[in-house]
C-alpha cells in the first residue's frame, strides 16, 4: 500500500515543504533558520477514509551553520477531502541542533532595551538585502511563516515566505516579545503572493508561538 | 579713414542676423595687435552687435592676443578688413562645428568606455540601464546586433541581441529571460551571459565553434512592462500589464498564454489570478511578437527560457502529463546540463518534465516551441529554493549566472553537434 515516490517530483516536494515549515515553527527563531537541503526518500500511503500519508527522509541545514547536516524523518498526513484541517505532522530530528542560547539572549535583551518599538518593512528589500541587525527579525518571521504554512497546506499547495512586508513590535507587560508581521507568502501552484497578518510571541526559553494569524482578504487587482 | 571703411564694409551685413543652430563654417581667429591704434580698431569691431562677433579674449592691450569667433557669413569680410589695416591674425579653428562634432564623439566614446568597464553585472539594474548595456554590447562587437522584434502592451520595445558571425539564416538558438517580471535573477543573468558569449567568441573553443555554425537570439527582458512595474510599484508583479476587458484586474500570465494546450489545467480563467491565461492564446503582444519572429525565421533548433526560483531544469510537457517523443534524449541532456551546473558551486537542479517536476501548467512557452518542431526546448528555474525566492541577494547574481551558463552551454554544444 505504500508507494515509493521520486524525490524530484512535486508531490514529495510539497509534503517535504510542510514538514520543514512545521519544524521551522517548532525549532526556528531569531537565531536559527532551518532549510531543506535534500529530500532523500519519500513514500506515500493511501489510508482509506483518512487521507494520504507521506513518509520522508530529509537532510536539513541551519542557514547560520551550513556546514552541519541535520538528518530528519517526518510523516505528513493530509486529511481526506479537507480544506480546513491542517495536515498532521510529526518530525524526528536526529542528533542535536546547534545551540542558539547566547544569540537568543542577546536578541532578547536588545529588543527589550529599545526605547521605541521596532518598526521595519520590506525584509529583504527589492535587491535581496537584509541589514544585519534585522536578520533575527527575518529568521523569526521565517519561523512564524512555518506555522502558517503548516496550517494552510494541502497536496495542491506549496508555500514559501516571499518577504516580510511590515513588522511592528508591540511592547508587552509580560516577558514575551511580540511582533505583528505582515508577511507575503508565495504559493507556488497558483503563483499568488498572499499578504498574511501574523502575530508572533517569542521568548528565549519558550520559543515562538503564533496566537493570531489572518490571511488579508481580496486578490490585488494590480 | 578706417572707421568709414569699417562701417561701409559691414553695413551690408546689418540686419543679416542668422538664427544659428550650428557653428558650421564659423572660424576662430587669433589677432596680434602691434599698437594701441590696432587695439582701438578691434574695440570698434567689438561694438558692432549685428556682426555677432564672439570675443573669447577681448581686445585690451597691444601685448595680449585677441581671440574671436566669427559667424560663417562674416568670415571673409572680417579677414579682408584686418588685411586692409595690416593687422596680423592666424586661424585658430578652421570650422568650429568640426571641432564640436569631434568633441561630442570623443565624449560618447569615453562614456562608452566608462560604461563598459563600469556596468556592474553583479547588481540589479533598471530597464533603461539594461537597454543601454545592450547598445554597448552591440557597438563593441561586430557580430552582435540589437534588433527589435515588437513592442510591449505599453509600447516599450522588445529588444533581442542577435549573435551572428555570418551565413544566411543559419540554424539558431533562442534564449529568453524575465517573462515573469519579478524573477529578477533571470534578466540579470541574461545580461551577464550575453557579455560572456560576446567576449568568449574567438577565445573559447566551444563558443567559437558554436557561433561559427549557429546564430543565437537573446531576449533579456521578455516582459518589459512588468519589469518596470516591479521597479516602480510592486516588486512581486509577475504578469504583463495589459488591460482586460470587463475586469478591474490587470495583466496576463505570459507563460500560460502560448498556444499549447491553451486554457487547460494549470492556468486560471480568473483575470485577477497570477496564472490567468488571458482571453485567448497569443493575446499578449509580448508572446505574439516572439511567436511571429520564430515562425518567420523558420530555422530555430533550440528554445531556452529562464525563470526563477526552485532550481529546476525542465523539458516538455507541462500541459499534459504524457512524455514527449524525445523524452530519453531530453532527459539525458537535461541531466548532463544539471551536472555541469552542479560542478561549479554544488548547486543542485532537479531534472524532469514540467508536469512531473513542478505542476501541470498549460499554455507554456517550451510546450509551444516543442510542438512546433523545436526539439531542444528547456525551461530553467534558477536559484534559490525558497530562502530568498524572488528576492535573491545581488551577491548571488554572478554565481547564478555562471552556473546557469554552464548548463546552457552543455545544451548548446549538443544542439550544435546535432545540427550538422
Amino acid at each position: 500500500r505504500a508507494m515509493e515516490l521520486p524525490p524530484s517530483h512535486f508531490p514529495a516536494g510539497r509534503a517535504a515543504a510542510v514538514a520543514v515549515g512545521y519544524l521551522r515553527y517548532l525549532r526556528g527563531g531569531p537565531g536559527r533558520g532551518l532549510e531543506l537541503r535534500t529530500l532523500r526518500r519519500a513514500r506515500r500511503q493511501d489510508i482509506d477514509d483518512v487521507g494520504h500519508k507521506y513518509c520522508l527522509e530529509l537532510e536539513l541545514e541551519d542557514v547560520l551553520d551550513k556546514g552541519r547536516t541535520v538528518h530528519c524523518t517526518a510523516e505528513v498526513l493530509y486529511h481526506l477531502g479537507s480544506k480546513s484541517t491542517a495536515p498532521d505532522v510529526q518530525v524526528t530530528v536526529q542528533g542535536e541542533l546547534r545551540s542558539t542560547e547566547e544569540a537568543d539572549q542577546q536578541f532578547y535583551n536588545r529588543i527589550r532595551s529599545l526605547e521605541k518599538e521596532l518598526v521595519a518593512e520590506n525584509i529583504p528589500d527589492s535587491h535581496g538585502n537584509v541589514p544585519p541587525e534585522l536578520e533575527p527579525i527575518h529568521l523569526l518571521a521565517w519561523a512564524a511563516s512555518g506555522y502558517v504554512i503548516w496550517q494552510n497546506s494541502t497536496e495542491n499547495t506549496k508555500f514559501h515566505l516571499a518577504q516580510v512586508k511590515h513588522v511592528k513590535q508591540v511592547k508587552r507587560s509580560d516577558e514575551d516579545l511580540q511582533f505583528d508581521y505582515v508577511l507575503l507568502l508565495h504559493e507556488m501552484v497558483s503563483q499568488e503572493v498572499i499578504p498574511w497578518e501574523v502575530t508572533v510571541l517569542w521568548h528565549p526559553r519558550r520559543g515562538a508561538r503564533v496566537p493570531r494569524d489572518r490571511r488579508q482578504p481580496g486578490l490585488a487587482p494590480g | 579713414p578706417a572707421n568709414m571703411k569699417l562701417i561701409f564694409i559691414f553695413s551690408a551685413l546689418i540686419g543679416a542676423s542668422l538664427c544659428l543652430e550650428t557653428f558650421v563654417g564659423h572660424q576662430v581667429l587669433r589677432i596680434k595687435t602691434k599698437n594701441e591704434e590696432e587695439v582701438e580698431q578691434l574695440q570698434l569691431l567689438e561694438s558692432l552687435d549685428h556682426l555677432e562677433l564672439d570675443f573669447w579674449i577681448n581686445p585690451s592691450a597691444p601685448a595680449l592676443p585677441v581671440d574671436v569667433r566669427i559667424p560663417a557669413v562674416s568670415v571673409q569680410s572680417v579677414k579682408a578688413f584686418l588685411e586692409s589695416q595690416g593687422i596680423e591674425y592666424s586661424i585658430l579653428i578652421e570650422d568650429l562645428q568640426d571641432v564640436l562634432d569631434k568633441e561630442k564623439q570623443d565624449m560618447a566614446e569615453s562614456a562608452q568606455r566608462q560604461r563598459s568597464s563600469s556596468f556592474d553585472f553583479g547588481a540589479y539594474h533598471t530597464l533603461d540601464e539594461i537597454n543601454n548595456e545592450l547598445d554597448h554590447l552591440a557597438s563593441e562587437y561586430s557580430f552582435v546586433e540589437k534588433i527589435q522584434i515588437g513592442e510591449s502592451y505599453e509600447k516599450r520595445p522588445l529588444y533581442v541581441l542577435k549573435f551572428s558571425t555570418g551565413g544566411s539564416n543559419r540554424p539558431a538558438i533562442w534564449l529568453d529571460a524575465g517573462i515573469h517580471s519579478r524573477e529578477w535573477v533571470t534578466q540579470a543573468s541574461a545580461l551577464w551571459i550575453a557579455n560572456k558569449i560576446a567576449s568568449d567568441y574567438g577565445t573559447d573553443d566551444s563558443v567559437t565553434s558554436l557561433l561559427d555554425k549557429m546564430d543565437l537570439f537573446l531576449l533579456p527582458v521578455a516582459n518589459p512592462d512588468g519589469f518596470v512595474y516591479t521597479h516602480t510599484w510592486n516588486r512581486m508583479w509577475r504578469k504583463t500589464r495589459s488591460k482586460i476587458p470587463g475586469s478591474v484586474c490587470v495583466g496576463v500570465d505570459p507563460n500560460r498564454n502560448w498556444d499549447a494546450g491553451f486554457g487547460g489545467p494549470g492556468a486560471s480563467a480568473n483575470p485577477c489570478s497570477d496564472s490567468y491565461h488571458g482571453p485567448s492564446a497569443n493575446s499578449e503582444v509580448e508572446v505574439k511578437s516572439v511567436v511571429d519572429f520564430i515562425k518567420n525565421h523558420g530555422n530555430f533548433k533550440a528554445f531556452l527560457t529562464l525563470h526563477s526560483y526552485s532550481q529546476l531544469l525542465m523539458f516538455p510537457y507541462g500541459y499534459k502529463c504524457t512524455r514527449p517523443d524525445d523524452y530519453a534524449e531530453l532527459e539525458s541532456l537535461g541531466r548532463a546540463a544539471a551536472n555541469s551546473i552542479q560542478s561549479l558551486y554544488g548547486t543542485t537542479f532537479q531534472v524532469g518534465t514540467i508536469c512531473k517536476t513542478i505542476y501541470q501548467a498549460s499554455g507554456g512557452s517550451i510546450d509551444w516551441s516543442y510542438d512546433n518542431g523545436i526539439k531542444y526546448s528547456f525551461a530553467f528555474e534558477l536559484r534559490d529554493t525558497g530562502r530568498y525566492g524572488f528576492l535573491l541577494p545581488a551577491s548571488q547574481i554572478l554565481p547564478a549566472a555562471r552556473e546557469t551558463w554552464l548548463g546552457l552551454k552543455k545544451i548548446m554544444e549538443h544542439v550544435r553537434a546535432k545540427s550538422s
